[in-house]
């Protein structure tokens, strides 16, 4: 549906399962942005490296890597090295998410002003600004 | 004994299934870690590398035309056992990491792996190895049997309302047609007591093992260690030892071939 379907102006956000398979089965003409998603640890940046060739390889639109539960420069920098050349959102480690999760509810509604729902509000900004 | 982990994407399976394989190992039996995420991961618990291809095409070989059964099979000469010793690759502890690869978008590049990977766990003797298995997050492949070589489905569960959905779905393996003796839920990253008995609740399921939120854990996470490396003497590692003791009084010997409802599906 997603590589046949005219969506019109309808900003469509999709969430795929963990790994690169889905994205292994989309084409390029489907998608405008590709977000991958890491965590700074070595395992999660493995996988994002095959993700970031795979959406190169097949240019499926702008690539942006959000570094997600940083807890400060490190973890960025962690991410950076590992991912060269790759525009780069930080979003932090943030309590106020771990409560959402615990509690079933979301976190826009539950803490709207929390640091991670900030550098994700600034993320969404940055996709719709361009 | 043969345990199978599985669960939501990013509820700590391969952080315990390396965890537990090493401390299972320690105790002195012969451990495999059976891998079958396409995607990097379980390895990191291990004190190994990523091994893109660790079994070679060359060991299978593909049927005939016209023949019945899978395309691959080992090849002639080459049995389970042996084929494990060969590519199962030797991590910390003397664990053996049983992997079919790692993809990059090519699924075709591990066919013959997940061939050999698949007749080595049908044909392993229940007798001289324990199976500790990492089953990627969700339940596509539960579901669909990529778990069969266990005994045992121990589904790991964080204390949140997506995970508890996740969890239940996953419980109805104890209906599935692969017989399991058992299908438990192990708590991970719990903050307190009343979180097990959440989990417990939620989930439907008995709680085998409460593994508590470890920031040892995370940080070692970070820099690539295992947590038997980077966190020894935390939490977390002790949860595990409890699990690994846990299992052993309660779920060893608990034996698919033994089972006659399984024999009866086959």
């Amino acid at each position: 549906m997603l590589g046949s379907a005219n969506f019109g102006d309808v900003l469509v956000i999709a969430d795929l399962e963990a790994g690169i398979g889905t994205l292994t089965r989309l084409d390029a003409q489907s998608i405008d942005v590709v977000v991958v998603v890491v965590e700074p640890t070595p395992r999660s940046i493995d996988v994002a490296q095959r993700a970031v060739e795979l959406a190169t390889a097949r240019e499926q639109g702008r690539l942006i890597v959000v570094a997600n539960r940083v807890t400060g420069a490190a973890d960025v920098d962690r991410v950076a090295a590992g991912l060269p050349g790759c525009e780069i959102v930080a979003v932090p480690h943030d309590p106020a998410i771990m409560d959402a999760d615990r509690r079933g509810v979301s976190p826009l509604d539950s803490a709207p002003d929390s640091p991670a729902v900030i550098a994700l509000i600034g993320l969404a900004s940055r996709l719709v600004s361009s | 004994m043969r345990i199978a982990f599985v669960g939501k994407g990013g509820a700590g399976k391969s952080t315990i299934v390396g965890t537990f394989a090493r401390l299972l190992a320690r105790t002195g039996r012969d451990v495999v870690a059976v891998d079958s995420d396409p995607m990097p991961g379980l390895s990191f618990a291990l004190g190994l590398p990523v091994i893109e291809r660790p079994i070679p095409d060359d060991a299978v070989v593909e049927k005939a035309e016209g023949t019945e059964g899978p395309r691959y099979r080992l090849r002639p000469g080459l049995d389970a056992t042996a084929a494990l010793q060969a590519y199962g690759a030797l991590g910390a502890d003397g664990v053996r990491l049983l992997s079919f690869g790692k993809t990059r978008g090519d699924w075709g590049d591990i066919i013959r792996g997940q061939h050999a990977w698949s007749q080595i766990l049908d044909e392993l003797p229940h007798d001289r190895f324990d199976l500790i298995g990492d089953l990627p997050g969700g339940t596509r492949q539960p579901m669909t049997g990529w778990s069969k070589y266990a005994d045992v489905i121990a589904i790991v569960v964080e204390p949140t309302a997506k995970s508890f959905a996740t969890a239940r779905r996953l419980s109805s393996l104890r209906d599935s047609k692969w017989a399991y003796h058992h299908v438990v839920a192990v708590a991970n990253r719990i903050s307190e007591p009343a979180d097990t008995v959440t989990v417990a609740q939620r989930s439907g399921l008995r709680v085998v093992g409460a593994m508590p939120f470890d920031e040892g854990v995370a940080s070692a996470d970070r820099l690539g260690m295992a947590p038997l490396d980077g966190a020894p003497d935390g939490p977390f590692v002790a949860a595990v030892a409890a699990l690994v003791e846990y299992c052993v009084a309660r779920f060893d010997g608990s034996l698919k071939s033994q089972n006659p409802i399984k024999e009866a599906v086959a």
